[in-house]
């Protein structure tokens, strides 16, 4: 893996060429939280900045997408397919449990058996450039999933912030085919990667949850009928909160929605705490109370996704638990699980 | 690379009430060209997904046979948004088709086997397409014995009933039809189909069961199966589940780790 | 004089012992800092959970709903108001739930300390009489209690509970003289342009996860407006046009129900201001009806009530 370094007071220059030549994402401060965004300037980055509210999974599987468009009343279905844009993109600045999180969905979205093009077609125009996590928060427990604050996984490039500078790793060719283009990387020095680690080994330190998340699939296994699920669902409020800001979660709803002869499908969020999510025609519901509901969501994201992909779909972000409405924190319910 | 999520056009050529109270109608669907129709390679089990655009979509078993080529037949119930759309067109109208979707039912297994089909209320859809592939010239000789039992709650609600009257009187397979409730003039059986599976029996050995019915059915003709010796590994169901995408990505049909798309 | 928490304990564990409720819904500690979470109690043990401080944000009174059992709750002022509103509209019976009031001096709004902080993360936070004393990474602050309380607790009248079986505590002075509608008239006093351009620009940051809907204690129907197809009321995606009307008219199935206990602003997670219509609404049913709700258990809703001089001006 080709290591370079890029000087922060080089970066916005970085940006502003990237931005001649991609359509680049990067976080902004809006409404008082971060989000993802397109930007237009280099300098419009926001590089001071734990993560962003919602997760830039929305940049690859937009809240709502039109699938295709349809004219009614004429000859056949008169559907119109959507047209993909040409232009490359960039993400800039996201977070190593947000990339790792892209090559979670990739399982879903880009399998062998279908190919969601929607999906697989921003995916394959998007390099992905991930700054690592010098502080990460007290709700982070990337390391406890497979994951780390320095982790490349999903990234094509890395930086790692040493104070001046940032060391930067091409992980894959698109990573190194931009550092070699790009004249702002330049050689890193001995002591610059010597720094690197001092602050990537600190960073580590820092994340004070750990949870043995390698046993949790085993657990749950045998827990389906255990009455454990009766009382962790109770103050749930059964919104949607933890499933659409969690970058792993990827439920969706498709919707037709028409005016006079005109109209779109369209795809939709959707969540599994809902419960229209299960709820069939005849009134039957498989899924009827939050108790169903709560059980489905763990065992999903940590024993079924795990049996077909082998990997939990959690990254560890701490979204879910910082937004809660009733801090239901999922680092309690693992724990609980282990101790079952 | 084909978009899984859009479909193609065909024209519902024939539609045809099943039930004396209209609530299920018989779809005979037609491709609108060549092409579409051979790339279309289903087997007996799968479904596909049917649109009325600006309405919505929602799956349904295939009820005809790919030993059928030509047409598609679905057979739906009125109940919500889309099927209440599907039942008011009328015939020549255009449909849309994706498909085919799921797995079939494992007809490789079942070959030189008996085969005892087994079905309640309208789940017997795809069991149609099965006993007509099965009863095909080409393929009957390659199964064993076939069994037949369907069950209703009344005899206006059975489904297919002139292709009944045909497979009753047929030497190469047996069928039992019985009713919850029967009227002036049913000759057939009365009682549920888990009484009427201990009445006839079939046998276990070498056989397949196939099961499509209610999850209540369900719930009580697998013990009267596995009593008369049927392993389970050779009692196959078919699942439902609410579904959207049908191709395995919008996440709600799973059951345990298992999408039942 | 006892901690607030020590006295609903030993009233929690009473209650149990004497068989008198079969549940207890409370607040225990919560995972982060300034936060508390929502508890469920059934044994005289698990009371040792309960506590009470200015993170107990959450209106308890949501999970009253479809209960059979018998349930004693903790209740702040605005609770007690939601309670007596579900009692009202026969979502719970009187008998069936034994109130715990507690006098409340307000709710601290995390979310205003945050930003007072701007991104330096809060590791550790303990509350002492007047104060809060922050504690992160490299700093300790304490910011008085007062300046950071949710807006609906600064205007609130409603600090001690209206309705209660036992009282924890003395009663606490309530607000007097304050406009609890003074930016409700600073925004009625802007043109229909700018605040239409106003609440779009705030509304258009819904993610429609419906946590505000989910955590109102007087969002209860079966099926919401939201979920009907057959017919099918609005979209569910988030065009600004769905995401409006979603909101409009939730505060319009609110009117004269809505206490202003600030739990759907509470619940939002991109911090929308949603109060500017649930007070705008409340304000209207009280110039309207002289009606407040959840007042006392025998005024009679003014939408459950006709009465030959209700204002009809919008008759000609």
């Amino acid at each position: 893996m080709k290591e370079v370094k890029i000087a922060k007071n080089e970066l916005v220059s970085f940006l502003d060429s990237l931005i001649s030549e991609y359509k680049v994402f990067a976080p902004v401060k809006r409404d008082g939280f971060v989000a993802f965004q397109e930007i237009h300037s280099g300098s419009d980055a926001l590089l001071d900045y734990v993560n962003s509210k919602k997760p830039p999974k929305e940049i690859f599987l937009p809240q709502s997408e039109v699938l295709f468009s349809y004219h009614l009343g004429g000859e056949g279905l008169g559907i119109e397919e959507p047209s993909f844009e040409d232009k490359q993109t960039v993400i800039f600045g996201i977070r190593p449990c947000d990339a790792r999180s892209l090559v979670i969905l990739d399982n879903i979205f880009n399998s062998q058996e279908y190919k969601d093009v929607y999906y697989t077609d921003k995916r394959e125009k998007t390099l992905v450039i991930a700054i690592g996590c010098n502080q990460p928060s007290s709700t982070c427990f990337c390391t406890s999933v497979g994951g780390g604050p320095f982790s490349s996984d999903g990234s094509d490039l890395l930086l790692i912030d040493i104070d001046q500078e940032y060391v930067a790793q091409a992980v894959t060719d698109k990573g190194e085919k931009l550092v070699t283009k790009h004249s702002q990387f330049r050689e890193v020095e001995r002591r610059s990667l010597s720094l690197m680690q001092k602050v990537t080994q600190r960073a580590g330190a820092l994340i004070r949850t750990k949870i043995e998340t390698g046993a949790i699939a085993e657990k749950l296994a045998v827990m389906f009928d255990d009455a454990f699920w009766d009382w962790l669902h109770e103050k749930c409020l059964g919104c949607a909160v933890c499933t659409y800001l969690c970058p792993t979660c990827h439920c969706f709803d498709i919707a037709d929605e028409t005016l006079d002869q005109t109209g779109r499908r369209v795809r939709i969020w959707d969540t599994c705490a809902f419960p229209l999510f299960t709820l069939e025609a005849s009134g039957v519901n498989p899924r009827p109370t939050g108790k169903e509901r709560m059980r489905q969501r763990v065992m999903h994201k940590f024993k079924y996704f795990v049996d077909n992909h082998n990997v939990a779909a959690c990254v560890g972000c701490g979204r879910c638990i910082k937004e809660c409405p009733v801090n239901l924190d999922i680092r309690a319910v693992l724990n609980s699980i282990l101790n079952r | 690379m084909k978009n899984p999520y859009i479909p193609i056009a065909m024209r519902a050529e024939k539609i045809v009430i099943e039930t004396d109270d209209k609530n299920i109608k018989t779809f005979s669907l037609s491709f609108l060209n060549k092409a579409e129709e051979s790339s279309f390679n289903y087997l007996p089990g799968q479904f596909a997904q049917l649109s009325v655009l600006g309405e919505g979509e929602a799956p349904f078993g295939i009820a005809s046979s790919p030993t059928q080529p030509g047409a598609l037949d679905f057979t739906v119930n009125e109940i919500g948004v889309l099927t209440t759309a599907l039942h008011n067109l009328e015939e020549g109208a255009i449909i849309g088709v994706r498909g085919p979707l799921g797995n079939c039912f494992p007809i490789e297994l079942f070959k030189g086997k008996n085969i005892a089909i087994v079905g309640g209320g309208f789940a017997f859809t795809t069991l149609r397409s099965l006993l007509k592939y099965i009863l095909h010239q080409e393929n009957r000789s390659k199964f064993g014995n076939v069994t037949v039992i369907y069950g209703a709650r009344r005899p206006g609600l059975l489904l297919y009933k002139d292709e009944f009257k045909q497979w009753e009187v047929r030497p190469e397979l047996d069928v039992y039809l019985t009713v919850d409730k029967a009227d002036e003039g049913w000759r057939g059986k009365v009682g549920v189909v888990p009484n009427v599976i201990k009445e006839v029996a079939p046998s276990p050995e070498d056989a397949y069961a196939v099961v499509c019915g209610s999850p209540i059915m369900i719930k009580f003709t697998l013990p009267v199966l596995i009593r008369l010796r049927f392993p389970p590994q050779r009692i196959i169901l078919s699942l439902e589940m609410k579904m959207k995408c049908g191709i395995g990505k919008c996440g709600r049909c799973n059951i345990g780790n298992k999408y039942v798309c | 004089m006892p901690d607030t928490s020590v006295m609903i304990r030993d009233t929690a564990k009473k209650l149990l012992d004497e068989k008198r409720v079969d549940l207890i819904i409370g607040f225990e500690k919560g995972t982060l800092p300034l936060r508390s979470t929502p508890c469920f109690v059934r044994t005289s043990q698990e009371t040792e959970k309960l506590i009470w401080n200015a993170s107990c944000e959450n209106n308890l009174a949501r999970y009253l709903r479809g209960r059979k059992e018998k349930v004693g709750i903790v209740a702040k002022g605005c609770d007690t108001r939601s309670i007596i509103s579900l009692i009202k509209e026969k979502q719970v019976a009187r008998e069936q739930v034994f109130i715990i009031g507690v006098p409340c001096h307000g709710m601290i709004d995390r979310r205003k300390i945050e930003a007072k902080l701007d991104g330096k993360e809060i590791l550790e936070a303990d509350e002492v009489t007047e104060g809060v004393i922050l504690k992160g990474s490299g700093f300790t602050e304490i910011v008085d209690k007062a300046e950071f309380l949710h807006n609906s607790c600064s205007t609130c009248s409603y600090r001690n509970p209206v309705i209660y079986d036992a009282l924890i505590g003395d009663k606490v002075e309530e607000n007097r003289g304050i406009d609890e509608y003074g930016e409700v008239k600073e925004f009625e006093a802007q043109s229909a342009d700018k605040r239409w351009h106003s609440f779009t620009n705030e509304i258009s940051k819904c993610i429609r996860c419906y946590a505000c809907r989910n955590a109102c204690p007087l969002c209860y129907c079966q099926e919401c407006f939201v979920d009907s197809s057959q017919p099918q009321w609005i979209g569910k995606t988030t065009n600004l046009s769905d995401t409006s009307i979603f909101h409009i008219v939730r505060v319009f199935h609110t009117a004269g129900r809505c206490v202003d206990c600030g739990a759907c602003d509470r619940a939002c997670p991109m911090g929308i201001d949603i109060r500017k219509l649930t007070k705008k609404i409340e304000k209207d049913v009280k110039e309207l009806f002289h009606y407040q709700a959840g007042i006392n258990l025998e005024d009679v809703p003014p939408l459950a009530a006709f009465s030959l001089d209700d204002p009809q001006q919008f008759v000609r």
